[in-house]
């Protein structure tokens, strides 16, 4: 089979299951140019997407990107969101800490908080929540991933599609990344060291804008690339990620524009 | 049943073989002992008396809605207006001696019908004082006057009575006489609307239950639209044959008019909360609407704006989840203007409606706080500066970054409320984002320690 052949071929491929799957392209949430060529054009608005640390020590930071997306997808719509935590990660984790979400860019009186008691109710309450319609997103923090399986994230999809509401699921640990699971997306997440500033007469510098270290290691609707990391740096106020300083074109640049101040 | 009162062994309670011996509540055990030494006692337990009790009176509220525990060991159902519905007076007192209500002096409890003046003097002139439920104290003093029974004390003038032991004791006769009614608090509050089914054979099938709530939200709802209310609470009693009673609250963030959601959210209840055992079988179950609020009726609800249905949906969701997990579980928060971290934000019921969105102004703070900040072992350069190095969770952390100190003092208008903390926003050299703190400033304490309290996303 020579090389054309087999590109025609997933590109068939592709397009049927886009039409089985019933993919809509303007339900897509742009991210930053980096990622979303990688994405097909932005992160789905009616799939789940799942976020993995990199390593078990970077959950925070995992918690901080999911937060950072359901921010961009707060800010581009009326509606409210759903944040929903295992009991058990609560007394290991730490509580989602209001003024801390504030600051990361979310408008805390849109946001509902659940606390199941375990992974099952977990999973039942994001299922529920996907399918009311009700919520601009949907954001999970799974504790125990014994009970996150390929039937899990196969409900919790046709949940999505269902209400066309995004799921955003924190996975605990960095076994979360070889899990089979019906997502359209996985982000592995590490932190990264932000841009610090180093005022003069300091011995240290101060820590600037939250950063993270990205990759795209499962999509369904792009090319993942597990092996390139991606630098973000997350811009609560303006509830955006930084535009890296690369030469780009002109013309790509101002599709680009229209489409953020339609956003 | 025994218990120490007055620093005597008393019985408190006894039962119908005792009765017939002749022992009455207030012996003293040795008497009682010596009459009949082969006398079995308990000893009294209040609590469980109380419990007994109370669940006596859920029971009852099948008779009337207005049940209210009367003393530490009696109950008043208010039966104005619904004796009719048990065959008279006569026909409920049978019921309510099926169901092991208390009579609490083993006379008849309830005057029979019809029965006017002098007839009903004559009824009570027997009765010992006490059964005017007075205090102790002052029963002893009448009984010293020589006023043993409630018709020396009717016959007398009223005034010096009055004037001897207090308007209290006229007043009690009065309620007698039923010439003045005592107000009555019951137990439960009267509903607004309500709509109830008894079952002529007892129904034992959980699918049963929900098959008739399904029945009862749809008859509530007429009543509910016929006055353009929808009900903010909801309460679903079940009464079990034997008498066990199961009471499942509702809260609902808007009010409801529409039958299937009303049912839905009970649904989640039976399914989810605490089980029910319908053991011999439910015969009674009743659907009351304890809070109603206006409402537009559901049929205008096609011409909402397409936000309201989404802020609707929202609600029921918020309710389903309510219902499920419970109210405590589904919250949202509000920040609150303090200092203090762990204070600086209050949960509350999302089902209470969204909170107000003034946004205060807030410094960085971490995504998630710890509830008990977790002790680390600090290295600073200098006694009060920030670290430079920290141990969390066995891992030693170089501090690259680092910012502060943000001192933040407890409320000192409140009283003393714990040493000083300087809090420092520190990154490791990975990237990741702690929020430390050192409690204490050096001459507050003699030996400040160091925390953990939340981290960064």
């Amino acid at each position: 089979m020579s090389f054309l052949d087999r590109a025609e071929r997933i590109s068939h491929l592709r397009r049927a299951v886009g039409a089985i799957e019933g993919d809509r392209p303007r339900a897509r949430l742009p991210l930053t140019r980096a990622l979303d060529a990688r994405l097909g054009g932005g992160l789905a608005g009616d799939g789940l997407h799942e976020i993995v640390p990199a390593a078990s020590a970077d959950a925070p930071a995992a918690f901080g990107f999911t937060l950072a997306l359901a921010a961009r997808f707060l800010a581009r719509s009326g509606l409210g969101a759903l944040l929903a935590v295992e009991d058990f990660a609560l007394s290991q984790e730490g509580v989602p800490f209001g003024p801390g979400l504030v600051a990361q860019g979310l408008d805390l009186s849109r946001v509902v908080f659940v606390r199941a008691p375990d992974a099952g109710a977990l999973f039942q309450t994001l299922e529920d929540a996907l399918r009311s319609g009700a919520l601009a997103v949907v954001v999970g923090e799974v504790w125990r991933l014994a009970k996150y399986d390929l039937g899990v994230s196969r409900r919790l999809t046709l949940a999505a599609r269902a209400g066309s509401t995004p799921a955003l699921l924190t996975l605990p640990t960095a076994q979360g990344a070889r899990l089979s699971t019906a997502a359209q997306t996985r982000f592995e997440i590490a932190a990264a060291p932000s841009a610090r500033e180093a005022p003069a007469g300091r011995a240290r510098p101060l820590p600037g804008a939250t950063a993270f270290s990205a990759r795209i290691v499962k999509t369904r609707s792009g090319d993942a690339d597990p092996a390139r990391d991606i630098r973000l740096i997350w811009r609560a106020e303006e509830q955006r990620f930084d535009e890296p300083t690369i030469s780009i074109p002109v013309a790509a640049a101002a599709a680009d524009r229209s489409r953020q101040e339609s956003a | 049943m025994v218990a120490t009162q007055n620093n005597a062994r008393r019985l408190v309670g006894v039962d119908a073989n005792a009765e017939r011996l002749g022992l009455a509540p207030g012996l003293t055990l040795a008497d009682a002992r010596a009459r009949h030494p082969a006398l079995v006692t308990v000893e009294a337990d209040p609590a469980a008396q109380a419990l007994a009790l109370e669940r006596l009176a859920d029971a009852s509220s099948r008779y009337t809605p207005l049940v209210a525990l009367d003393g530490a060991d009696g109950l008043m159902l208010d039966v104005s207006g619904v004796a009719h519905l048990f065959g008279g007076e006569d026909g409920l007192i049978e019921e309510a001696r099926a169901a092991a209500a208390l009579a609490r002096f083993g006379r008849a409890a309830c005057a029979p019908a019809g029965l006017e003046g002098k007839a009903f003097a004559r009824l009570f002139h027997d009765m010992p004082v006490a059964a005017l439920r007075l205090a102790p104290a002052l029963a002893a003093e009448l009984s010293r006057a020589g006023l043993r029974r409630i018709g020396d004390l009717a016959m007398r003038p009223r005034a010096p009575i009055a004037a001897r032991f207090g308007a209290d004791l006229i007043a009690r006769l009065d309620e007698l006489h039923g010439a003045s009614r005592p107000s009555i608090s019951p137990r439960f509050a009267a509903p607004d609307f309500l709509a109830e089914r008894r079952f002529a054979s007892p129904i034992q099938h959980l699918e049963a239950v929900e098959a008739t709530l399904k029945r009862l939200a749809d008859d509530l709802v007429v009543l509910l639209e016929r006055r353009c209310k929808g009900a903010r609470k909801l309460e679903l009693a079940l009464f079990r044959v034997d008498g066990a009673a199961w009471r499942l609250r509702i809260a609902a963030s808007r009010p409801l008019n529409e039958a299937r959601a009303i049912s839905r959210l009970f649904q989640e209840r039976l399914r989810y909360g605490e089980p029910i055992d319908p053991g011999f079988g439910i015969d009674l179950m009743r659907l009351s609407c304890l809070l109603a609020e206006d409402c537009e009726p559901s049929q205008h609800a096609f011409e909402r704006a397409f936000e309201e249905t989404q802020a609707k949906n929202l609600a029921d969701l918020i309710d389903r989840l309510g219902a499920r997990l419970g109210p405590s579980r589904v919250t949202r928060q509000i920040l609150v203007d303090a200092h203090l971290p762990e204070r600086s934000f209050l949960s509350r019921p999302a089902a209470k409606g969204p909170p107000p969105t003034g946004a205060l102004e807030t410094a960085e703070r971490p995504l998630k706080l710890f509830e008990r900040p977790e002790p680390i072992e600090a290295l600073a350069e200098v006694p009060d500066g920030p670290p430079l190095r920290f141990r969390w969770r066995r891992v030693l952390r170089e501090v690259a970054a680092i910012e502060g100190p943000e001192r933040i003092a407890p409320p000192w208008w409140r009283g003393p409320g714990g040493p000083t903390r300087d809090y420092f926003r520190a990154e490791d050299s990975f990237g990741r984002r702690y929020w430390l703190y050192r409690e204490g400033l050096y001459g507050e304490t003699a030996r400040p320690r160091w925390f953990l309290h939340g981290v960064f996303g």
